[in-house]
């Protein structure tokens, strides 16, 4: 399809028209429409069919032998999958969970687990992901290990991932996910699902029904 | 070099639509610029908008800050980020930098960036040469809302 003409009302679908249009060689890849919107205005996604808590033992912050289900059963739990050497997604998504967190009952937030997954275990080894954590929240628990077993976790929860691996310019490229799946300290199961435009607002509202595992 | 001759050809191209609608050159602004508040001391990430009221189009080739040790223009795709070529500012049209989507990546930053500070940005165009712009640090969470 060729675009003759720009109007000056052109908006975003039409600022990402040219590229495909005259951006000849340099961006095959670029998707030509990325927003596929939810109509209601809600963050979470609520599973029809939830998800078992993956059975991942890993290495914690501390060095020490962390196992997701026995460490995490019966508490609500958050976990997401990302990598530190990411400037964007990974923070803002920490970062929006521990603002949110603030305003639930201390007693609440003490049973709440953040966990974050490394998908860049190579170079977020336990001293690197504990000092980034650091950052956002101390409380926040960061798992690392064997990529395989970190990819296989993560394909029981529908998030897929890849080994972080060079691109032409040498650079190192990691994959982060882009859920958060929140388990229920009731059943264990992850039921609810985020995805990574939802706001600190949202997870505001929303955790004080997922720490008693309710339905947001 | 070889993106610089894909860019010669580029705007040759797209061309034909701008002549006769009004200015024939690029006429760029920024606005909406702003760095959340970085966990990493080294890397941060950084969010705009260019706006080209003119009528040709331009394209973002490089970015310099004295505060990083490099700048470069980031994708989102599936998840992962990969360095993205020149990206174009249509004419009468806009180039986003947004959360999940493209962005600045700043490596090797050379101060602890915090909230309430700003980073002086050039951006380099094609065409239109260098574009200063101050942007803000706000808070991690800072989420700008772009209208639709």
């Amino acid at each position: 399809m060729r675009n003759k003409t720009f109007v000056a009302a052109a908006l975003l679908a039409a600022a990402t028209m040219p590229l495909s249009a005259c951006g000849s060689g340099d961006d095959p890849k670029r998707p030509v429409a990325v927003v596929s919107e939810d109509t209601s205005q809600k963050a979470a996604t609520l599973l029809d069919k939830p998800f078992e808590k993956p059975d991942l033992v890993l290495t914690d912050t501390h060095g020490k032998k962390y196992d997701l289900r026995k460490e995490t059963a019966g508490h609500p739990t958050l976990v997401y999958f990302g990598y530190t050497h990411c400037p964007d997604v990974c923070p803002l998504t920490l970062s929006n969970i521990a603002v949110a967190m603030k305003d639930l009952p201390k007693a609440e937030r003490d049973e709440l687990r953040v966990v974050f997954v490394t998908t860049d275990p190579a170079r977020d080894t336990p001293a690197e992901l504990g000092k980034w954590l650091k950052g956002i929240d101390a409380e926040f628990i960061g798992l690392t290990g064997d990529f395989d077993t970190i990819q296989a976790g993560a394909r029981t929860l529908g998030i897929s991932i890849e080994p972080t691996a060079k691109d032409k310019n040498g650079k190192l490229v990691s994959y982060h996910g882009t859920q958060v799946v929140a388990f229920s300290p009731k059943t264990d199961a992850g039921y609810v699902l985020y995805g990574e435009d939802a706001t600190v607002d949202d997870y505001t509202k929303d955790l004080p029904e997922l720490v008693k595992g309710e339905n947001p | 070099m070889a993106a610089a001759l894909a860019g010669t050809a580029l705007l040759t191209g797209c061309g034909d639509s701008a002549s006769g609608s009004g200015s024939a050159k690029a006429e760029l602004s920024v606005h909406s610029a702003y760095i959340p508040q970085p966990v990493s001391d080294s890397m941060a990430a950084g969010f705009l908008t260019i706006e080209n009221k003119g009528g040709a189009a331009d394209r973002l080739t490089s970015v310099t800050s004295a505060d990083a040790g490099e700048v470069t223009v980031h994708e989102t795709v599936d998840g992962a980020m990969k360095e993205a070529g020149p990206l174009t500012v249509p004419a009468h049209g806009r180039l986003v930098l947004k959360s999940g989507g493209d962005h600045l990546m700043f490596d090797k930053l050379k101060r602890t960036l915090q909230q309430g500070q700003t980073v002086t940005v050039e951006l380099h165009f094609a065409k239109s040469g260098g574009l200063k712009v101050e942007m803000p640090v706000k808070e991690a969470t800072y989420h700008h809302t772009t209208g639709h």
